[in-house]
């Protein structure tokens, strides 16, 4: 026997894990959906999760690597060096874009049934997971096909992600809840992931910035996220510890916030998406 | 134990007019901000889309709410199955809630009959092993045959429908609460509705359904709340809701 006391709110809690832990299967058949739909009537299907880095990491060698001549950490070859950032930074535009739009896309849901809202972004945060397992096994590819080994720094891997994951997560609870009344978000969108993009050593290593303006790099946590994946599959250097604690202090105010604001809003979601 | 299984106590929904209308982009409400003289239409003008609504009901009963259009049929309800929170009040309903505002919710084109057996199922609150023991009896009960693994895009109307009020038919819970799903259809899926939540209050559930047909409040409800302008002007006996509800619409 379960049952639940509407009221106005809003004394609760930041995130309630006890009712995201009762609504998990439903946040599985949500991933499970993204992945089906995104890929269905499609020629190649999933495929595409692997062309998307590929066509990318050609693109960026001719232009910065062939025509630019663009240096790359401890000299190693350009396609191995710009898929080591593309790795972290296809999730993280992916995530972002899906995970801030999730609410509005999803109206037909939102407005007709209960459930943690957070759930549609969590589920579309997972659901580019799959995505990326794809893109790393390409980035092994390539790692063979130019002879580059790894290094301890894919024990630096998965912490990494869960920072990049969580910064998203953050940026997507303040956006995605702005999103619902003011459809402006969805306009700013692009613009803001491809300035993320910019201000993030995807197609340029960290060391072209001079080493003082570091600390002040390291407020993008994806800048950490992208050099603990150089250092663990393109010879990279670690990102120093001062720029890991600011990143890391960075994701977890993100969230923190994030989680209060889109808590205080989600009860009326319904009313205004 | 018994005991009611939905308590609703002073319950309201207040909705800012002009806020709706006027937060639909940033750059209207920076416009208004900086454009000085006195504002067109002043502050928010307020509407209670439910106001003060109490009442009790108890396991296996069936609450008929009805009322004109925009009387706060639809909010109250959205208000119950948590959609949206109340401005003012309480209420607590005990025991599992299925609600139903629409039958299909979430049923996705581009997927076959069965998997949207298995999204829509999960979205209405069906745990997956509850789906996978009735998907034959959900099958069967849609008639829609051989065709249930075609994307249901290429569905006519009446089988998307007869599949989606299929998977909303096998969702067991204690409390449903079902809006206007009389109301599509044709006469033989209404009547298929009103078996359904006859079976539901037979084996000991509660439901609460809004509905224009009177009939259907008839046969299926001892007792109604009539909504008017958001009120509760009429709790109780249905055949005395029914003349409360032809006396307003009339």
């Amino acid at each position: 026997m379960s049952g639940f006391v509407v009221r106005p709110s809003s004394e609760h809690a930041l995130i309630d894990l006890a009712e995201l832990a009762r609504f998990r299967h439903l946040f599985a058949v949500l991933v499970w959906r993204t992945l089906k739909v995104r890929y269905q009537q499609t020629v190649i299907g999933v495929g595409w999760v692997v062309l998307q880095p590929l066509l990318l990491t050609f693109v960026f060698t001719v232009i910065f690597g062939l025509l630019i001549h663009m240096p790359t950490d401890g000299g190693r070859p350009y396609p191995v060096f710009v898929l080591s950032g593309l790795l972290v930074w296809q999730f993280v535009a992916q995530s972002f874009q899906q995970a801030t739009s999730s609410v509005v896309g999803n109206a037909h849901l939102v407005t007709k049934i209960y459930f943690p809202r957070i759930l549609l972004l969590l589920a579309a945060i997972a659901a580019s997971f799959f995505d990326l397992l794809c893109t790393l096994a390409l980035m092994i590819v390539f790692m063979l096909w130019y002879g580059v080994a790894p290094t301890a720094g894919v024990l630096a891997f998965v912490p990494a992600m869960l920072l990049a994951a969580v910064t998203v997560l953050g940026m997507a609870l303040w956006l995605g809840a702005l999103y619902v009344p003011y459809r402006d978000v969805g306009h700013l969108l692009p613009f803001l992931t491809q300035i993320w993009m910019f201000v993030s050593p995807v197609f340029y290593p960290l060391g072209l910035l001079p080493p003082k303006y570091e600390l002040l790099y390291a407020l993008n946590p994806i800048v950490v996220a992208v050099q603990a994946s150089r250092w663990a599959f393109a010879g990279g250097e670690p990102p120093g510890s001062g720029m890991v604690a600011i990143s890391s202090a960075v994701a977890i105010v993100l969230l923190l916030s994030g989680l209060w604001f889109f808590r205080r809003h989600e009860g009326r979601f319904a009313d205004l998406v | 134990m018994s005991g009611p299984a939905i308590r609703a106590s002073g319950l309201g929904k207040l909705y800012a007019v002009n806020e709706l209308r006027y937060r639909r982009t940033l750059s209207e409400r920076l416009w208004r901000m900086l454009r000085p003289g006195p504002v067109d239409s002043g502050l928010p003008e307020y509407l209670w889309a439910l106001k003060d609504v109490s009442f009790e009901l108890q396991q296996g009963e069936v609450l008929g709410v009805v009322g004109r259009n925009g009387s706060g049929k639809s909010t109250l309800l959205k208000i119950l199955a948590r959609i949206t929170t109340p401005s003012t009040g309480q209420a607590e309903l005990s025991g599992r809630v299925g609600a139903l505002l629409e039958v299909g919710t979430g049923f996705h084109p581009d997927l076959s009959g069965r998997e949207n057996i298995l999204l829509n199922g999960a979205i209405i609150g069906m745990r997956p092993e509850e789906i996978r023991a009735r998907e034959a009896d959900i099958i069967e009960f849609s008639g829609v045959g051989r065709f249930i693994d075609t994307p249901v895009k290429h569905y006519s109307s009446g089988m998307f429908m007869r599949l989606a009020f299929a998977v909303a038919a096998h969702l067991l819970c204690e409390i449903m609460l079902v809006d206007e799903v009389l109301a599509v259809g044709d006469a033989g899926f209404q009547e298929k509705c009103k078996r359904k939540i006859q079976a539901i209050a037979q084996g000991g559930g509660t439901v609460l359904f809004t509905s224009h047909d009177m009939s259907a409040i008839e046969r299926l409800c001892r007792r109604v709340l009539v909504l008017s302008e958001g009120r509760a002007v009429y709790f109780g006996e249905s055949a005395d809701g029914i003349a409360e509800y032809r006396r307003l619409a009339g």
